[in-house]
């Protein structure tokens, strides 16, 4: 069993593809009981219903229980396929939403309202449910409406228009959705506060929370020359003004890269060492020194990097490591696999699932003590929990049934059959 | 508003971005923060920028933007008696977050466990604490690159790149901050003492942009990021009259929504657009409307008649640009603070609104100056004047 610090927490999530889910997940990996309520009959994004599809899985059944990018925000939670936009499915989503703590969606701003669901009316229903609602550019203001993405909040933040390599345009940045980890992280923590002064009010608080606002939240960096010296900050790539060498070299072998960075003389020495320059550390060579590097960035960088030219990745992450110095392979999914690091703390997990089968799946965020936390739920299937959380909430066999019957509810996508149960 | 950590007592020990990131969360959320640093400042305090580009250990951007509303306790956590003076500072406190090196961070984990009551802890380090990279020494590039993040980044030439500084470390303060927050309400409400564990690289590799699910799943293929694509369109970054502006709009009904915005309603049915899979063959017949009509308009009013029509587009903005903004402006998004000996400082500002943006539970005040709260702090702590004067003297203090 996971974590058990949020147990007896009970969370709806109606939210679709990775920051509201994985919020989801974080809050059902700490112990929370998470109702995952998917859109229905319309497919979710993350859930294709052709084949064949790059997201797709191989292996039998319906192709939108085998995507990657479902699987990957969707464990320790319980499933629910309810068309909320029906008068009957409306109902259900209200008597479980009186019987929940906290309530997280990602629709566009305004959409919750038109449900019936705004604060207002949730407050009525529920007097001790706090609502986090995350439209891109938050619930208020004048982009209500507008429609968003990960990497469009990348490219708003400033993030994109700097984080380049100084001899390139932003054009040429490769997009990122970083916002998608990082909002998922505020997702707990305001469900946290939201509980303590819950605790002292009675009362659940409404949460309006930008996605923007949060993405900006993690860049200090970015906002921080602007805010002291009226200056963009410089796009410095893999660099740094005040560090060097600080950057990406490329390895022996094909597409094969390393970062290795010295911040101080000791550090230096063993970088120099391991480059087989060791006099490039001693006080009379004009490297020696911070200056000195500073002075002669591209010299050294060079250096650096005709070294890195020469010896495998592997190789010499060892060999600067062994000496003192930061190296670190640009590393790839496969790379994770045979890490003798994350084998060492048994960190990946081979999560079972009725569609793919075993497969290894990344570990958790965190460790816990006395109670880790545990991969108690694999990626729910569509509809899996429809029975039981509507049991839960008072709903009797035959009206299940009959919910079922008029398409309220369901367990399947498309032209694919119902799963049998 | 009542702010939500209102009478929680926070310890940070430690000179990283990402443990400062961390308590900085709760401070701004109403706690009672002590930041236990290195008497000669640690590395928040180190990093630029620094206003007119003089470095001063009170005047860094990174410190001001994250130890907002702190005290500060300029103590030599490396010695016994520094630890001493840890333990009663811990017996105070509901919550102690520490990024130290493996080894001197379990020293400062054992002197918070002796306390009575123990507070919960949380340790921050680059690869936890066991296995055979413990000791290995990291930066925030470095960790970004063991997260299979940079292994995707991949611009048309040069290295692979990383995120903005410090953004590998601020997630990871992030995601601190929220298992700490998990842990402390339990703990409030009768439920036992927790010790977690954040390494940085699990924090990251394990979150949802990871590429390994995929990679797992899919048998062995993880995509790239896209920069323009030709198989799928219109994704990637375009230029514009005055810049660029990013589409997310290959997929329905996004694709159909830019024909019309661009003029070409019927282009749906076209027996070229029609089919995803010949499509991109037709690519340049795409873009050949396309790209002129971006030209003729500014990002502004690009973003603003792509959204009238629901299109995934938003424009490549400046920091300058993102800070005018509208919608930043009318949201109050940035904030500004009164720091003594800097002036005004501004800041992104709360990372949600708690009661709305009207709410007021996020508060962001000035970051303290080196050991400005010594003396208050181990008058707390019931420490004489002499043995205080001894501490100092000792160097254990400054």
């Amino acid at each position: 069993m996971t974590t058990r610090a949020l147990a007896g927490v009970r969370a709806v999530e109606l939210s679709e593809v990775w920051a509201g889910p994985f919020g989801g997940c974080l809050l059902g990996d700490l112990g929370a009981d998470v109702i995952k309520v998917e859109s229905y009959p319309r497919t979710p994004p993350t859930r294709p219903v052709q084949v064949p599809d790059w997201r797709v899985s191989p292996g039998d059944g319906p192709p939108y229980e085998r995507s990657w990018a479902q699987h990957q925000a969707n464990r320790n939670k319980r499933n629910v396929a309810l068309d909320i936009r029906s008068p009957r499915g409306a109902e259900v989503m209200r008597r479980l939403l009186g019987t929940v703590d906290v309530v997280i969606d990602t629709f566009s701003a305004g959409t919750m309202e038109r449900l019936g669901l705004g604060w207002e009316a949730l407050h009525r229903l529920n007097p001790r449910l706090t609502a986090i609602s995350l439209p891109g550019w938050g619930v208020e203001g004048p982009y209500r409406g507008y429609v968003s993405f990960g990497v469009g909040f990348d490219c708003v933040s400033g993030h994109s228009f700097v984080r380049g390599h100084p001899w390139r345009r932003e054009e040429d940045t490769p997009g990122s959705t970083h916002s998608d980890a990082t909002v998922p992280l505020s997702i707990v923590f305001a469900t946290v506060a939201a509980l303590r002064l819950r605790g002292r009010t009675g009362e659940g608080s409404f949460v309006d929370l930008s996605q923007v606002e949060q993405l900006a939240s993690q860049l200090p960096w970015v906002y921080a020359e602007w805010a002291l010296n009226r200056r963009e900050p410089p796009r410095i790539g893999d660099g740094d003004p005040h560090v060097v060498p600080h950057g990406c070299y490329q390895t022996a072998g094909e597409d094969s890269w390393v970062v290795l960075i010295a911040e101080d003389d000791r550090q230096w020495a063993g970088l120099a060492d391991a480059a087989g320059h060791p006099e490039w550390a001693e006080d009379a060579h004009p490297w020696a020194s911070v200056p000195g590097r500073v002075r002669e960035r591209e010299a050294v960088e060079g250096a650096v990097a005709a070294f890195a030219r020469l010896h495998p990745r592997d190789e010499i992450v060892e060999s600067v490591q062994s000496r003192g110095a930061i190296a670190a392979p640009v590393a790839d999914p496969q790379d994770h696999l045979l890490s003798p690091q994350l084998a060492a703390r048994e960190w990946l997990e081979t999560v079972d699932h009725p569609f793919t089968g075993p497969r290894m799946q990344p570990g958790f965020l965190w460790r816990v003590e006395p109670d880790p936390p545990s991969w108690d739920r694999p990626c729910g299937l569509v509809g899996e929990h429809n029975r039981e959380v509507l049991a839960e909430i008072g709903y009797g066999a035959g009206e299940i049934d009959r919910l079922t019957a008029e398409g309220v509810i369901g367990t399947s996508y498309g032209d694919f059959p119902p799963r049998e149960e | 508003m009542e702010q939500p950590f209102h009478g929680a007592r926070v310890v940070e020990v430690g000179d990283g971005v990402a443990v400062a990131a961390a308590s900085g969360q709760f401070s701004d959320f109403g706690a009672r923060v002590v930041k236990v640093e290195r008497p000669a400042g640690g590395e928040v305090r180190r990093l630029a920028p620094f206003a007119g580009d003089r470095p001063h250990v009170d005047g860094g951007g990174m410190h001001l933007a994250l130890d907002t509303g702190k005290r500060s306790l300029a103590l030599d956590v490396r010695t016994p008696s520094g630890r001493e003076v840890l333990t009663r500072l811990a017996g105070g406190a509901d919550l102690l977050l520490v990024e130290l090196p493996p080894d001197e961070c379990e020293r400062v984990l054992d002197a918070a466990r002796r306390a009575r009551p123990a507070p919960g802890t949380v340790a921050l380090t680059p690869h936890g604490l066991s296995g055979p990279y413990r000791d290995r020494l990291e930066a925030d590039m470095s960790i970004f690159a063991w997260t299979n993040r940079m292994a995707r980044q991949r611009p048309p030439e040069g290295p692979p790149l990383r995120y903005a500084p410090h953004t590998a470390a601020m997630q990871v303060g992030f995601t601190a901050a929220a298992a700490a927050a998990a842990a402390l309400w339990d703990r409030e409400r009768g439920g036992e003492r927790r010790d977690i564990e954040i390494a940085a690289v699990e924090a990251h590799s394990g979150n949802v942009d990871t590429n390994f699910t995929a990679w797992s799943l899919n048998q062995g293929i993880a995509p790239l990021s896209a920069i323009r694509s030709v198989r799928v369109f219109p994704v990637g970054t375009y230029p514009c009259r005055d810049g660029f502006v990013q589409f997310t709009a290959a997929e329905p009904p996004f694709f159909q929504r830019s024909c019309a915005a661009i003029g070409r309603p019927g282009w749906p049915e076209d027996p070229r657009f029609r089919d995803p899979a010949i499509r991109p063959d037709y690519h340049d017949d795409y873009m050949e409307v396309f790209l002129p009509w971006l030209a003729e308009r500014t990002k502004q009013e690009v973003f603003h008649e792509m959204q009238g029509h629901g299109v995934l587009c938003t424009p490549v903005l400046s920091v300058e640009e993102a800070v005018a903004e509208p919608v930043a402006v009318a949201r109050r998004s940035f904030v500004t603070v009164e720091q003594p000996g800097v002036g005004e400082m501004l800041l992104a500002g709360a990372p949600f609104r708690l009661g709305g943006i009207e709410g007021d539970a996020f508060r962001a005040l000035p970051a303290p100056r080196l050991g400005e709260h010594n003396a208050e702090i181990l008058d707390e702590l019931g420490y004489s004047r002499d043995e205080q004067i001894a501490l100092f003297r000792a160097g254990v203090t400054g």
